[in-house]
């Protein structure tokens, strides 16, 4: 198979030819289809064991196919990736401190964001999970999940640029 | 799309998964070899099974015998060859004189070849039977006193 053929599979099917063949290009492009976008929300949920949990959850895919159950590959990986950022959290909470990445200011005002809201928002904005299943990883309600995720945004627009501007009082001066 | 939303869209740009990660991770995906593929047209059994086929396809008697025709039809060659035997016995019909009495002679029926060579024995006038024919009456008839 050529590489553009590979290029027109799904992730889906990609997985499926790559686990029928161990062909390594098709693994490459899985990889780099999903790398940066689970690199950005692991390390912006932990920073510290972003390395170990992208390891091994890269593993796991590698020696035996993901049971997906009709759901996106993509899915599947956030929410496994979710799991395993959970369990090294709880195992080392030490140094499960946040470390913000260094540069900008909306990702600092992000690290500051209490951790389930920062999850909700990094699931939504950068895994393009819907809210529902947000809701499901996070065992709350849908309304409670879109509740965390408007207070997240709101938020981080008062960490950006101050809180909102209030309308002019003007007080009668007795002369 | 808020504000911040578009602001972290820009922000993230730049965060990208690390190089050793990437390597690290690469790495032990080269662990697995790619499997190989049983290549069917070569696979034992397939070409074992093609060459049997090819053997008794040349060596079955039936395609030499013509058994395979279909009752009442012959091959084409055989029909052909049918076909020129009757209509030379037709032209042997019609241009040899002696071939009723020849092929009488060939079905043992001498009655009508000894008369004719009585016949020719008593009148000189008469026909000569061919030499053929005439040996056979010779061997075959006897002359019998005229009555």
């Amino acid at each position: 198979m050529f590489w553009n053929h590979f290029q027109q599979l799904s992730d889906e099917a990609l997985l499926d030819y790559y686990h029928s063949t161990r062909n390594i290009r098709a693994f490459r492009l899985l990889y780099a289809r999903h790398k940066d976008s689970l690199y950005r929300y692991c390390s912006q949920m932990n920073l510290a064991a972003a390395g170990g949990v992208l390891e091994e959850l890269w593993r796991n895919i590698l020696e035996r196919p993901p049971q997906l159950y009709g759901r996106l590959l993509r899915s599947w990986l956030f929410i496994h990736v979710n799991k395993l950022l959970h369990n090294a959290t709880e195992q080392n909470q030490d140094t499960a401190a946040e470390a913000p990445l260094p540069g900008s200011k909306l990702l600092s005002a992000l690290q500051n964001l209490p951790r389930i809201e920062r999850n909700i928002l990094l699931l939504h904005m950068e895994c393009r999970l819907p809210l529902a299943t947000i809701a499901d990883i996070e065992r709350i309600s849908l309304k409670k999940c879109r509740e965390h995720y408007r207070n997240g945004g709101e938020r981080l627009e008062t960490l950006l640029n101050g809180s909102r501007r209030q309308p002019w009082r003007t007080k009668e001066v007795a002369v | 799309m808020s504000a911040w939303e578009n602001h972290y869209r820009d922000a993230v740009a730049e965060v990208i998964s690390p190089d050793c990660l990437d390597e690290k991770i690469l790495q032990h995906a080269r662990r697995y070899k790619p499997l190989k593929k049983d290549n069917r047209w070569l696979s034992r059994t397939a070409s074992g099974c093609a060459a049997l086929a090819v053997v008794v396809l040349l060596a079955h008697p039936a395609q030499y015998l013509g058994a395979l025709t279909p009752n009442g039809h012959a091959v084409d060659q055989s029909d052909h060859m049918a076909k020129w035997r009757r209509s030379s016995d037709h032209l042997l019909e019609k241009t040899d004189s002696w071939y009723a009495l020849r092929s009488e002679v060939k079905a043992g029926n001498y009655v009508n070849l000894c008369n004719q060579w009585r016949r020719q024995q008593r009148s000189s006038a008469l026909e000569k039977l061919p030499r053929d024919l005439e040996a056979a009456a010779r061997s075959h008839c006897r002359l019998l006193p005229a009555p």
